[in-house]
């Protein structure tokens, strides 16, 4: 048994407790909605996920939070911009007071570059006016009072922690350090690289699966949109190749929604750690089944182990 | 009143963004580029206060005043004039850098890493430098900091910062890209070389000046690469890393389109104008 697995068998069996105090008493609604590419539906597809949720956003401060990483022209390794446009868009028909694009890039500084080559000064009209680097944000001290992580503090931005309901809108895909990188793990982006550096190496230090916990409960009230139209398999999260998933997976419980998209990927959720602390409860599923979109993302010789069945 | 001079605080310190709070990190560019040019003898004096009255008593600095433990950006108030920034404080500065190294390069790590079989461990005398306390270390704080030690070694010559400095070397060469140039200080994981970033390949190639190595040739030839594109993301670090290897390359214009106002971006861009407050 490799390390990882004992640590989410032994999760399960001893039903430790939860880091984030957002378990949800009823079944969770994760909506999973087919999208072939990227086309203009996919702006009336996130407006529907909204509405199967009844998102309460009516005069209120929203952060959509994409996954922006690296240079890239194969599509597969940063959220792919008209998915962060049509969120964006949803959030502000749907009457929100403010709505703002925001990111900390783990790897690069040049944050703005990143953005325009991902095409997001193309997609999103004066983008720049509309987007904050977190990295180079005001922050502003916060305890962990349960901490998973060997960090018992954090500092994050005022940006995301003024905001009413930050949406996570991150990529699917393999990750070579925690098996998947989904919308709880997508939260590394907002810890402020002013503090931390470039890469967020205290995270790692301090336990990745555990910080990602830890991120999940900070984070105030969220919702998620993932971004599985194309993923990316194998040596994720930069390295790996393009896979086409062709759904858009939404929801307000974040490990459920996280759940859901290792299932579609072929990865047996209760394998990865973070999620395997986290996912509690029934999940409601609405939309396709699993079963009618399900591909398996190939995953590297290391998280062999994490396959369903 | 030139445009960095403008977006200064009142507390005297420079925000990344105009309208937000002082950071170390963007005052400390905003007084390299504005020292003998570009700043007003009240802007800087307004600026060095600011610095001083925010170093910590271990001698280095947060990122924000009161945000934390000293962190790298120690190294970047190293770079500024001991006899501006005050010989005491710029001391105390130097003396902090010498005291830190990644955790990687702790003896019971390595031992700990060989015993579970880490085949990418090195023993060697190389030691790093960290943007965080407890962290490991990586490219870009280890290159600022040993270009605030070569500043201080040709002033105040001592062994102890020419070891640091030869180790600090040894770090940036073994962490150089396969293909020329350096990253963030991930060369390879799990099967697979990393590339070269821009930014990080000029501020290494900064810190390298004078270093004869074939990681230094295929660094420039990585530089030059990147510098061909005349918008290429990090291209002021391109140029200060160019000019440090005697490249002297055309000074690009900022990019075309208009972007946000960073005064990070923007005191970069001119420090890259006038690279001698770095190399002299």
């Amino acid at each position: 048994m490799h390390r990882r697995e004992m640590l989410a068998a032994s999760a399960a069996a001893l039903s430790l407790p939860v880091a984030c105090s957002k378990a949800p008493r009823k079944p969770s609604r994760i909506s999973i909605v087919q999208v072939p590419d990227y086309t203009q539906d996919v702006y009336d597809v996130v407006r529907r996920i909204f509405q199967q949720h009844a998102l309460n956003i009516a005069g209120k401060r929203v952060v959509v939070k994409p996954n922006l990483v690296e240079f890239d022209k194969t599509t597969c390794v940063n959220t792919h911009p008209l998915v962060v446009h049509a969120v964006y868009e949803a959030a502000k028909s749907m009457g929100a007071a403010d709505v703002r694009i925001a990111e900390g890039p783990g790897h690069r500084r040049t944050t703005m570059d990143l953005a325009e080559a991902a095409g997001y000064y193309d997609t999103v009209a004066k983008f720049e006016d509309s987007f904050t680097d977190l990295n180079l944000d005001d922050v502003s001290l916060r305890r962990i009072s349960s901490p998973a992580s060997k960090l018992n503090q954090i500092y994050l931005p005022n940006t995301i922690l003024a905001a009413d309901l930050v949406i996570s809108v991150p990529k699917m895909k393999t990750h070579h350090w925690v098996g998947a990188t989904l919308s709880m793990k997508n939260f590394f982006g907002v810890v402020p690289g002013a503090v931390y550096g470039w890469p967020k190496n205290v995270l790692h230090w301090a336990g990745i699966d555990e910080c990602i916990m830890d991120l999940h409960g900070l984070v105030p009230m969220t919702f998620t949109v993932v971004d599985g139209i194309v993923g990316m398999e194998g040596n994720g999260p930069i390295q790996g190749t393009p896979k086409r998933a062709g759904v858009l997976v939404g929801g307000s419980d974040l490990p459920s929604v996280d759940s859901t998209c290792c299932r579609i990927m072929g990865i047996d959720p209760a394998k990865v750690v973070y999620i395997a602390k986290t996912q509690q409860g029934a999940i409601e599923q609405i939309g396709e089944p699993i079963s009618k979109v399900q591909t398996n993302f190939q995953l590297i010789s290391q998280f062999s182990h994490l396959r369903v069945g | 009143m030139s445009i960095i001079e403008a977006a200064q605080n009142p507390d005297g310190g420079w925000p990344y963004e105009p309208g937000r709070g002082s950071w170390t990190e963007p005052t400390v560019f905003a007084l390299l580029s504005g020292v003998g040019s570009g700043l007003s003898a009240s802007s800087l004096k307004r600026g060095f206060e600011w610095l001083r009255a925010s170093q910590n008593s271990d001698g280095g600095w947060s990122p924000q005043p009161k945000t934390g433990p000293s962190t790298w950006v120690t190294a970047l108030a190293a770079l500024l004039p001991a006899d501006v920034l005050g010989e005491g404080n710029h001391r105390r500065s130097v003396k902090w850098l010498l005291e830190q190294t990644g955790q990687e390069s702790n003896m019971a790590y390595r031992i700990r890493q060989w015993m579970l079989g880490n085949q990418n461990l090195s023993f060697g005398a190389e030691k790093g430098w960290s943007w965080y306390p407890g962290a490991a270390a990586w490219v870009m704080p280890t290159a600022i900091s040993l270009v605030a030690l070569r500043r201080e070694q040709a002033t105040r010559p001592s062994d102890v910062v020419r070891e640091r400095i030869q180790s600090g070397t040894q770090y940036l060469l073994l962490h150089a890209c396969k293909e020329g140039g350096w990253n963030h200080g991930a060369t390879h994981a799990l099967g697979y070389e990393a590339g070269a970033y821009p930014e990080t390949t000029g501020v290494a190639l900064l810190a390298l000046r004078g270093v004869k190595a074939p990681e230094v040739d295929r660094g420039i030839a990585q530089a030059e690469t990147f510098y061909q594109d005349p918008r290429a993301a990090g291209a002021a670090w391109l140029r200060l890393g160019l000019e440090a290897q005697g490249r002297h390359v055309h000074a690009d214009s900022p990019p075309a389109h208009p972007r946000k106002f960073n005064i990070l971006d923007e005191a970069l861009y001119r420090l890259s104008e006038n690279p001698d407050v770095l190399l002299a």
